[in-house]
């Protein structure tokens, strides 16, 4: 207990107003401090990583053609296809017959290390056949688990405040176990506070199929205009925990298929209605592959999620919730344009964690959500487009929102939003205007992962 | 008592690895209107850096040519910084080396270099104005040569987000103070006394 505030002066922010360190510690503008602190030590890590990548981009092997790919000595082609992820084959294989990039080499050593749970990996370049060739080597050094915490993504709006995630990913024989803290204020109506655990198992069936086990546990926080929205008929339920056991194949290259169940459960606020459930099968199909590899580098991208819940698997709650999403992505010289469109509808009555939102950091961006509707909507549209043209070693972006949130019942109303920002790697800090008549209070963002 | 005869016969190791110059002499030149050094035997290309070349891969090291009034300053009077990004051409055999500049426009490249002309190559783009020199007073040339190490910071900051473990290990790692560098200081000099050569035609 402090019983005078610090100096103004050492202490410029309201923080030295608060009388308790609780207060101090928790109030909200340590968590910016902190935040700003981790943004920076990054940002400036991100400029070191920039240097080496221009280092790398001088190399003078670069000019030689990539003729195999080998881990440990052993040729790509031989290597179990239980002990290599798909993908990360893939790419592997992908360097076979392009010059050396050693940035990639780089970078995908990294990657291995990461999800092969090695302790260090390193590439080394052979002379090749002929020579205009070298032959690729990653030598491997083995370590029995791999122990690493991160920070997946983070989040700051001047609406919503922080959000963001921090996980503690344990891996042993390439099965991965993944522990995480989150308070995430920006996907849904509510903000959600709470524990994850998800196991990933290893590659089944040749790699083609993987396993995975969610558990999540959060407690709710409603905002006071969803409070008022509120006409008693709904449940701002004040904890929900879920268990969803999920299976995903790799049915061709571009094309994934996951199938799965969730057991929600939700305790609501009211004794009287005690606890009550959604359990769902759900179906997830992605597809995503490159268009040529000329001076345009085009992207198409596809998901389609469907969540069905019946009383068939117990459930109070008894809906079916479709939603896609399609993002196409060209990239020229310094411009990067792209283009995301996503629609939703929702048959029955869902409980909130599976309503549709508009207005957070990645759709109608300046709009407030609790504005467009402060208890989610059953049906969506939303269109993003941006626009990026690369400066230095980052984008400034421009972007155009259009979206509608609404209830099956009432008439849908196109909401407009336009902005700009910059980003750098992972990074980025952006600014919404929303288009409307009266007073345009733009939203600004700073984030990672976003 | 162990611990003390282990630091000491570390801080010997790491006196000898770092002042591995000081035997010789850091030769002091102007060439036009640069000052510049050179050394008969440089030989910082060795150790982990060369296997890291000789597998293909890059190094950077950081060059800085200072001048100070005294020989135990630590504020230089003019100062010359260069990033120096190296290579090794795996079929030719024969290194390759950058300066990177703050625009790709200001790069300045070399190659086909044996490993002792890449070294030469380097102390010779760390020039300094001899009009950032000092007429009326004596000085001293301090040359400071330090690998940065490009395995340092990948993994750290990638599409899964921050990576906490890897960020700790490197602020905590203590073999970062034992990273290759050399240091060699030279003087008095004067600016008239400097010998001349012909110019070469690189600036700074």
């Amino acid at each position: 207990m402090t019983p005078t505030s610090q100096a103004a002066l050492l202490f410029p922010f309201k923080i030295n107003n608060f009388h308790s360190g609780n207060q101090r510690a928790t109030g909200f503008p340590m968590p910016v401090f902190l935040l700003g602190l981790l943004l920076s030590t990054a940002a400036s890590l991100a400029a070191g990583q920039g240097l080496m990548r221009q280092v790398a981009e001088t190399n003078v092997n670069q000019r030689y053609m990539v003729e195999s790919v080998s881990l440990g000595g052993i040729e790509l082609d031989h290597v179990e296809t239980s002990t290599l992820p798909g993908t990360l084959r893939d790419r592997l294989k992908a360097l076979i017959g392009q010059k050396c990039d050693t940035t990639a080499l780089e970078n995908l050593s990294s990657e291995i290390r990461r999800e092969l749970h090695f302790r260090t990996v390193t590439q080394h370049l052979l002379k090749g056949s002929t020579p205009d060739r070298v032959k690729v080597d990653f030598d491997l050094v083995r370590g029995d688990a791999s122990f690493e915490v991160s920070v997946p993504r983070l989040l700051y709006t001047s609406q919503e405040k922080v959000t963001g995630e921090v996980d503690a990913n344990i891996g042993f024989r390439q099965n991965h176990l993944t522990l995480g803290a989150i308070s995430n204020g920006d996907d849904l109506i509510d903000r959600f506070t709470g524990m994850t655990a998800r196991f990933d198992s290893a590659a089944l069936s040749a790699g083609k199929l993987h396993a995975s086990l969610t558990f999540e546990d959060y407690h709710e926080q409603w905002n006071a205009a969803t409070r008022d929205a509120d006409d008693g008929t709904l449940d701002l339920y004040r904890s929900r925990w879920n268990v969803a056991p999920q299976l995903t194949f790799a049915v061709g290259s571009p094309v994934t298929i996951a199938v799965g169940a969730s057991f929600e459960q939700m305790e609501s606020q009211s004794a009287a209605v005690g606890s009550q459930s959604a359990n769902a099968a759900t179906l997830d199909v992605h597809y995503g592959r490159k268009i040529g590899e000329g001076t345009v580098q085009q992207r198409i991208e596809g998901k389609y999620s469907l969540r069905v819940a019946t009383r068939a698997l117990g459930s109070t709650y008894a809906y079916a919730r479709h939603m896609i999403s399609l993002k196409y992505e060209a990239k020229s010289g310094r411009s990067t344009a792209s283009d995301e469109f996503i629609a939703g509808a929702i048959a029955g009555q869902a409980p909130f964690f599976d309503r549709f939102v508009l207005g957070n950091s990645s759709t109608l961006r300046g709009w407030d959500r609790f504005e467009i509707d402060p208890l989610g909507g059953s049906r969506v549209v939303h269109n993003e487009l941006t626009y990026g043209y690369r400066v230095g070693e980052g984008t400034v972006e421009a972007f155009y929102d259009v979206g509608a949130l609404w209830q099956s019942d009432r008439q849908a109303l196109l909401r407009h939003s336009f902005g700009f920002g910059y980003r750098q790697g992972i990074f980025v800090l952006a600014t919404g205007f929303p288009i409307r008549e009266g007073r345009m209070e733009p939203v600004f963002m700073a984030g990672m992962n976003y | 008592m162990t611990n003390r005869i282990s630091l000491a016969t570390l801080l010997l190791c790491a006196g000898l690895f770092s002042t591995s110059l000081g035997a010789q002499d850091l030769a002091v030149h102007l060439d036009g209107d640069y000052l510049r050094v050179s050394l008969p035997r440089i030989d910082f290309l060795q150790g982990r850096p060369l296997d890291r070349l000789k597998d293909g891969g890059s190094v950077a090291f950081l060059g800085q040519l200072t001048i100070t009034l005294t020989p135990t300053s630590l504020n230089p009077i003019a100062r010359s910084v260069g990033r120096f990004a190296l290579s090794y051409d795996i079929w030719e055999e024969r290194f390759s080396v950058t300066k990177i500049g703050q625009t790709p426009d200001s790069r300045r490249s070399a190659s086909h270099l044996s490993a002792q002309a890449t070294e030469n190559w380097c102390l010779d783009n760390l020039g300094i104005d001899r009009s950032q020199l000092p007429t009326d007073k004596q000085f001293y040339v301090n040359l400071d040569l330090r690998v940065e190490d490009p395995r340092d910071q990948p993994g750290i900051i990638g599409d899964p987000g921050i990576n906490l473990t890897r960020l700790i290990e490197i602020f905590g790692r203590p073999s970062r103070s034992a990273q290759p560098r050399w240091l060699k200081s030279s003087g008095p000099f004067r600016l008239d006394d400097l010998r001349k050569t012909e110019i070469r035609g690189t600036r700074g």
